[in-house]
């Protein structure tokens, strides 16, 4: 069967779909994710550089060992079962997004990473990128960032602001445009 | 359990970049999207989005004195995988207008009027064969504020999870015989036909129950099918 064709999220999407905690993985049903406990921020900002108001993005990572939370993982059995390794946010007024964490674990051939998508008004299909940490060695030997021209690589690094503070600004199109997956 | 994602025909899906629709210049990339071979971290997703986000049920059309105002509709709808095996246990989440076309939304500001007993969204988890059924009203045609005579005919948003992170879906869905459909620049960025129609749901005809709404069938295909076991 073929997929069904995609569509825009629109300007419309509920608010309460945006669930107040939704953008805190370090929890879930009370009980404390293993790990540590980061920050990733940015902004979201379309070709003219302005910020974008009430785009929604999701993620979805390994947990602290770099394992993913899902049975196709052949360690799913060993999963933290506090951690649900999804979440969702919407940016603010000013363009800007938020989400607490855990520093994922290097899944199996892979560096570091949590995987973005993004929603949003005029975007006819989800928006797919991958974020990176800063010095981690492992990053040079990560297939998926290999596949993104050498001289983009950078864009899918996140910034340390301060420990275990990332700040990652995303860029659809333009100056400094994110690098998306053709999927 | 191993899951495969194959790429699309790219017919099938909608241009990102469309005449008319002033946003979309804007906001889609100008680079070449990257190709990259899919690993374990896209061919895995969250299984159990309903311990984060609140479930909403299926009926949002309400009942007696809090009825809104609108046709009221069934839709039956099922999500199912390429192999067209059912997606069960997986979120959805579906929004739409209400039966003047106004949604709930501080960004309508738009003409029509707000029905105090529609808020036109539903949050709630498929059934063992994929399937999920909504009550509500049939959605009302809007103006987009383009000023060039582009009207969104009645549709249904919906966001699905499936299986894996490659096969997140937002997707809408609209109604059979609708003069709007041929005009709107949304629909008509899918550029092939036969994909459009599947866009459209299918009206049951009505046998007397429910008495008082009409059904409607809709098929969503999300990606991915199971890998072929390797022989011994």
């Amino acid at each position: 069967m073929i997929p069904s064709g995609e569509a825009t999220i629109g300007p419309f999407f509920p608010r309460r779909y945006v669930d107040a905690g939704a953008n805190d993985l370090t929890q879930l049903e009370g009980r404390k994710a293993k790990g540590e406990g980061i920050e990733i921020a940015g902004i979201v900002r379309q070709e003219d550089g302005t910020p974008l108001d009430n785009l929604v993005l999701e993620i979805w990572q390994a947990d602290a060992q770099g394992i993913f939370g899902h049975p196709a993982d052949p360690r799913f059995a060993q999963a933290d079962a506090a951690f649900l390794g999804w979440g969702r946010a919407a940016t603010s007024a000013q363009g800007e997004y938020r989400f607490r964490t855990i520093r994922p674990g290097a899944p199996e051939g892979r560096a570091r990473h949590v995987n973005f998508m993004l929603m949003f008004s005029g975007l006819m299909r989800i928006l797919k990128t991958t974020m990176y940490f800063p010095g981690e060695p492992a990053n040079e030997r990560d297939p998926v960032l290999a596949a993104v021209p050498a001289a983009r690589r950078a864009l899918l690094v996140a910034r340390e602001e301060g420990p275990g503070k990332y700040r990652f600004d995303l860029r659809l199109r333009g100056e400094h445009e994110t690098p998306f997956f053709d999927d | 359990m191993s899951y495969v994602i194959a790429p699309r025909d790219e017919r099938t899906q909608p241009v990102r970049v469309i005449p008319g629709y002033p946003q979309t210049p804007w906001r889609n990339p100008k680079q070449p999207l990257v190709k990259r071979a899919p690993t374990l971290s896209e061919l895995t997703g969250p299984s159990n989005v309903s311990r984060r986000v609140q479930l909403l049920g299926g009926d949002v059309a309400g009942h007696g004195e809090t009825q809104a105002i609108g046709q009221l509709l069934h839709l039956r709808v099922r999500v199912v995988d390429e192999d067209g095996a059912p997606v069960g246990g997986t979120v959805v989440e579906m929004w739409q207008a209400n039966a003047a076309g106004r949604y709930i939304h501080p960004n309508d500001d738009d003409h029509a009027p707000v029905d105090e007993h529609f808020y036109g969204a539903a949050r709630l988890v498929t059934d063992d064969t994929g399937s999920f059924l909504l009550r509500t009203v049939k959605p009302g045609a809007y103006p987009v504020p383009t000023k060039d005579g582009w009207w969104r005919p009645p549709h249904v948003h919906f966001s699905i999870f499936g299986r894996v992170w490659l096969s997140r879906l937002v997707t809408q869905m609209y109604f059979p015989g609708e003069p709007l459909n041929a005009q709107d620049r949304i629909l008509n960025a899918v550029p092939d036909a036969a994909a459009r129609e599947r866009l459209v749901a299918k009206l049951v005809p009505p046998t007397g129950d429910p008495y008082n709404a009409l059904v409607y069938e809709h098929q969503i295909v999300v990606r991915g099918r199971q890998a072929t076991p390797a022989q011994p």
